[in-house]
């Protein structure tokens, strides 16, 4: 009986870990699709590019760690401008559809995990955990250190957006400018600066979603699309367009998969986990939040 | 000079078809069979795209279940090549029934998400039921294709046998752009609401779309089994969702015999970029973009507007 818990508390435990992984990548989806209309397919990508970067600047640049992580976040952020600048914004001028755009992700995905593939290798690349490599106790289960650290940074960077969204003027000019184009525009915002600041802040955020998972699961070129597909089911739970819904869609969606992971076979986590997103989709197209949680966050 | 230009470019494309088995190397007759495969599973693909507005991103799904019907039905229970192809089609459009009668009703990038789910499940369900796809070890054995007697076994052989298949393929699916439901479906993409009103079934037609989408994958997935006489989950990735999905993209959506340049470029240009080593996905990933960023019409698209501006003046 004691074993029983205890495996379910490790399951748990695991699970809220992920769940956090891919709350960040679900943060970086819903921060795009806030302040742009277009749901990102390439939202993984920007986690490879930050974390790979980040290794390259601490093994090879023999830089500090800190300043390796603030390297990476920032080709991140540099990355979703220069996707603003040379593919959005020629797409959105002559309108494009929403197809359109989705092709284009798909197509900048394709390229940039073929990029991550030439530039760093076949290898998969671990970072150091932040606190070591050590574990604490919880009852008889046990949980990385650097796992707590992530779930710390992750309810920072939620809170953070939601100040941000919700108190200054920048964050409501990012929302008005992709609610309602038009009258944004009236009102004096300049809609497509503010598109690329939305790029900006969602490849940011894609960034440390990787750079905090590679101390966990090595990263390596393939990670993109796994990590997009889960970010997805997460942001979707959570209604899209929230950030503070993706954490709540990626806590159940992990706390969902690991526990699931007790009844079948481990290779069946993934079909779990994207079952539930078709699912949850068909049948609660506002999250689990429902309509409330779109408003907010 | 010519008083028939088409009947001319028709004529000298179908002698320099006939002759390439004689001129090109193996390699390339092989690259340019597998172009046609695609050309199969990626004019399923296209349709959906081109007339309902629905990007399939799990055609893979499909192609693998052809494959593995195939692969399964003629070495393991020993049936011939047709009813395998056939039972590996009827399974494949009993599925996309299945699964599109409640995916159908989202719509945009939610719909395309979910096929990539699909897609993506049946890629983790090649694997882990081994008993029956061999999992990462593959099927091997597979019977080659006969007709009349006649082995198509070797690429050139298969060359005359698969592009009439093909062209009539393609043929069929233009009559089918044309006919009462083609009209439908284009309503239904370019004017919903007016289309509604008009009585279109739209769920019904969107489902039957997807159907021959995925009995056209499962098509191709089969006619692969037999080419290659091997097959592994590793030919049935998301990539090769994303593989069927670009032919139709590069061609341009409205175009059905486009379909044909899409599928020999996506066969094609990573072959010829090969030299450049791992540097090739790369620019063949940067070709993808900039085909969606700057000639959204694809290459069709883009020629009909270099003659649009070449009239004008």
């Amino acid at each position: 009986m004691q074993h029983y818990t205890s495996l379910l508390l490790q399951a748990a435990l695991s699970g809220i870990t992920n769940g956090f992984v891919y709350a960040l990548v679900g943060m970086g989806l819903a921060v795009i699709f806030k302040g742009s209309r277009i749901v990102n397919a390439m939202q993984g990508e920007f986690a490879v590019i930050g974390a790979l970067f980040t290794v390259l600047a601490l093994q090879g640049g023999q830089l500090p760690y800190p300043v390796a992580i603030i390297a990476g976040i920032a080709v991140g952020a540099v990355s979703g401008v220069a996707i603003d600048i040379f593919c959005v914004r020629p797409m959105a001028r002559r309108n494009a559809s929403e197809e359109g755009f989705l092709l284009l992700t798909i197509g900048l995905a394709f390229a940039l995990s073929a990029a991550a593939l030439y530039f760093g290798g076949r290898d998969s690349h671990l970072l150091p955990g932040y606190g070591g490599d050590g574990v604490i106790e919880i009852l008889e289960a046990t949980m990385p250190v650097h796992a707590v650290w992530l779930i710390v940074v992750s309810l920072v960077v939620v809170l953070a957006l939601r100040l941000f969204y919700t108190k200054t003027l920048l964050g409501l000019s990012m929302t008005a400018a992709s609610a309602d184009p038009d009258g944004a525009t009236t009102t004096g915002i300049n809609v497509s600066r503010m598109r690329l600041y939305t790029f900006m802040l969602g490849g940011g955020v894609g960034a440390i979603a990787g750079i905090l998972v590679t101390p966990l699961i090595s990263m390596n070129y393939q990670m993109g699309i796994v990590l997009t597909l889960k970010g997805f089911a997460a942001a979707i739970m959570g209604g899209l367009s929230n950030p503070l819904g993706a954490v709540v869609g990626g806590v159940a969606l992990g706390l969902l998969e690991s526990l699931a992971v007790i009844g079948f076979p481990s290779g069946y986590r993934d079909v779990v986990a994207l079952s539930i997103l078709v699912v949850i989709m068909i049948v609660m197209p506002h999250g689990l939040l429902g309509r409330a949680g779109r408003v907010g966050g | 000079m010519f008083p028939h230009p088409r009947l001319a470019i028709a004529t000298a494309s179908v002698l320099a078809w006939f002759l390439l088995p004689q001129v090109l190397s193996l390699h390339y007759l092989d690259v340019l069979n597998f172009a046609a495969i695609l050309a199969i599973g990626g004019l399923g693909v296209g349709l959906l795209l081109g007339q309902c507005g629905i990007v399939n991103l799990g055609q893979a799904a499909f192609y693998g279940c052809g494959a593995y019907v195939t692969a399964y039905g003629t070495t393991v229970l020993g049936w011939p090549a047709l009813p395998s192809l056939v039972f590996g089609a009827v399974i494949s459009g009993g599925l996309a029934a299945l699964i599109g009668f409640p995916i159908l009703r989202l719509s945009g990038f939610f719909l395309a998400l979910a096929t990539l789910a699909m897609g993506s499940i049946a890629g983790v369900l090649f694997f882990e039921w081994d008993w029956l796809t061999g999992g990462t070890l593959g099927m091997g054995g597979i019977p080659k294709l006969s007709l009349l007697g006649f082995e198509l076994s070797t690429p050139g052989r298969y060359h005359y046998f698969i592009w009439p298949l093909v062209v009539l393929l393609l043929w069929l699916a233009r009559n089918l752009v044309d006919s009462r439901p083609g009209l439908a479906m284009r309503a239904m993409r370019d004017a919903a609401p007016a289309a509604e009103v008009l009585a279109v079934d739209m769920h019904g037609l969107k489902t039957a779309m997807f159907v021959i989408c995925a009995v056209l994958g499962s098509v191709a997935g089969s006619l692969f089994a037999h080419y290659v006489s091997f097959v592994s989950v590793q030919s049935f990735t998301v990539e090769k969702s994303i593989m069927f999905l670009l032919v139709p993209v590069v061609a341009g959506v409205h175009s059905v015999f486009g379909i044909v340049i899409g599928a020999l470029f996506v066969a094609l240009v990573p072959e010829l970029l090969s030299g450049l080593g791992d540097m090739h996905q790369v620019l063949f990933g940067l070709v993808l973009v900039l085909v969606v960023t700057v000639v959204p019409g694809g290459l069709t698209g883009a020629f009909k507007q270099f003659r649009l501006i070449r009239r004008g003046r």
